[in-house]
């Protein structure tokens, strides 16, 4: 469950949200809305305690994010950016980078789930030798994804992921993290991920106000 | 005995400079000004260190050549925190224990544990050996903390993944450690590997003109070679590690105003 309680955020002097609330209850698929700039990706980079918040606070599965309780936030809770940052050389090392942290490391995947895991988005097993300079911005979204799944996050913070996917990699996409077990808070200008999305949140007013069909 | 330089001799030596000053005046490069400044700073602040060192080897007292030492490690530090961008306010004490540490750990090795004077105290041993190590842990402190932290500035969407990946603080500077590690210790492994062929250090060069047997001399450019690369490595080292918990918060964020240039 993710929580915004009272939340005030505020980038370069400008208030973005001023006292906002929103619950995401577990396994529900939210899509925030808004224009460029009103602070989507910022509220993002909160949860995960990138960016510090103003004021209220923020609790995932009623931990409230603080000093103390960012390193546990993080490990639940996966962060998959517009640009994702691959972090390693090769494919293959930046799947199995988080596995080298000491958070992790009883965690490593076998080749078979690796290999199992990106072929379920649409990735065929050669790109692991790859270099992460060569392949495309979709097939970056689509590692960061497979990797966030092969560490067994149950929390996704999605931040534009389909952008760059085809319509085909964008339905593998949405059957890997649309299933029940997973709490997903997104960002999109995709009217097709929108409408999978069970709630619309848009920003207006620097409040994060529930969207009616 | 070396050859006493007369002031004729002095004089000529300086007229050498009037060779890259003409040169720096012709190109343009608008440099002269900041020469002829160095050049002046540095004979007068070796004038000062000549006429001071003469008094410290005179009593030759411990109390006297550590308070040397302590105020070239304070120098050095200020110096180290300037060189690399950071704020002097935030950093002044940490950085300070890491170069201290880093140098008074091998310098004592070499002394107390190699050369072994007698008195153990003796200032000309310690304070040209003090000297000279801390002036090479300065060049690699100030290219290791401003590669370190510029590093993790410039990537900084790097540094946040590797710890919403998981990587403690420890593990998500890592690789920029590495780097700023390697950039320290790579121009003294250059220079190490070609000494004796290429250039002919210092120390040795400054034995053999004071009379001592090229052998003897080669024995004490070795050891300090070995000393000042274990000093400069420990020491960066130590100065990355020791200004951790003051250059993250507590979200493990770098925080901006570490940095002298605010962006």
């Amino acid at each position: 469950m993710i929580a915004f309680e009272n939340i005030v955020l505020q980038v370069h002097g400008k208030t973005l949200l001023d006292k906002a609330n929103l619950v995401v209850r577990p396994g529900e698929k939210a899509v925030v809305l808004g224009p460029s700039g009103c602070g989507k990706s910022s509220l993002f980079k909160c949860v995960v305690g990138a960016l510090p918040l103003s004021g209220g606070a923020i609790a995932i599965d009623g931990m409230v994010l603080n000093a103390q309780t960012v390193g546990a936030i993080r490990s639940r809770i996966a962060y998959i950016g517009q640009e994702p940052v691959l972090g390693a050389e090769r494919v293959r090392e930046a799947l199995l980078l988080p596995f080298s942290f000491k958070a992790h490391r009883k965690k490593r995947p076998s080749e078979q789930e690796v290999v199992g895991q990106i072929e379920r988005l649409r990735l065929s097993a050669d790109i692991l030798e790859k270099t992460c300079a060569r392949i495309s911005g979709g097939e970056k979204q689509r590692i960061a994804i497979a990797r966030a799944l092969l560490l067994g996050k149950s929390i996704f913070l999605a931040d534009e992921i389909t952008s760059a996917l085809d319509p085909a990699s964008r339905e593998a996409v949405v059957a890997e993290l649309f299933r029940p077990g997973i709490t997903l808070l997104s960002i999109s200008h995709d009217p097709e991920w929108a409408k999978a999305c069970n709630r619309k949140i848009a920003i207006a007013d620097s409040q994060l106000r529930e969207e009616t069909p | 005995m070396t050859v006493d330089l007369s002031l004729q001799a002095m004089l000529l030596m300086y007229a050498l400079m009037l060779v890259p000053l003409a040169i720096f005046f012709h190109l343009q490069l608008g440099i002269v000004r900041e020469t002829v400044v160095a050049v002046v700073r540095m004979t007068v602040q070796l004038v000062l260190v000549g006429l001071y060192l003469n008094y410290v080897f005179a009593w030759n007292n411990p109390f006297v050549s550590l308070l040397w030492v302590a105020a070239m490690l304070v120098v050095a530090n200020v110096s180290i925190l300037n060189g690399a961008g950071l704020k002097r306010g935030l950093f002044f004490w940490r950085s300070l224990a890491g170069v201290t540490g880093g140098t008074l750990l091998t310098g004592g090795w070499f002394l107390f544990a190699a050369i072994r004077p007698d008195p153990f105290y003796d200032a000309r041993y310690m304070v040209p050996i003090i000297g000279m190590i801390l002036g090479n842990c300065l060049r690699s402190n100030v290219m290791s903390m401003e590669r370190f932290y510029s590093g993790i500035r410039r990537s900084e969407a790097e540094f946040t993944t590797y710890l919403l990946l998981g990587a403690t603080l420890r593990e998500a500077v890592r690789p920029y450690l590495r780097e700023a590690i390697k950039a320290a210790a790579s121009p003294s492994i250059a220079t190490m590997a070609t000494m004796g062929i290429v250039s002919l250090p210092g120390m040795m060069t400054g034995q053999i003109l004071g009379g001592a047997m090229p052998m003897e001399a080669i024995k004490y450019q070795i050891g300090i070679m070995v000393c000042i690369f274990a000093a400069m490595v420990v020491a960066s080292l130590a100065n990355i590690l020791v200004s951790l918990p003051i250059a993250f918060d507590d979200h493990q964020r770098l925080r901006p105003e570490i940095f002298n240039n605010i962006p």
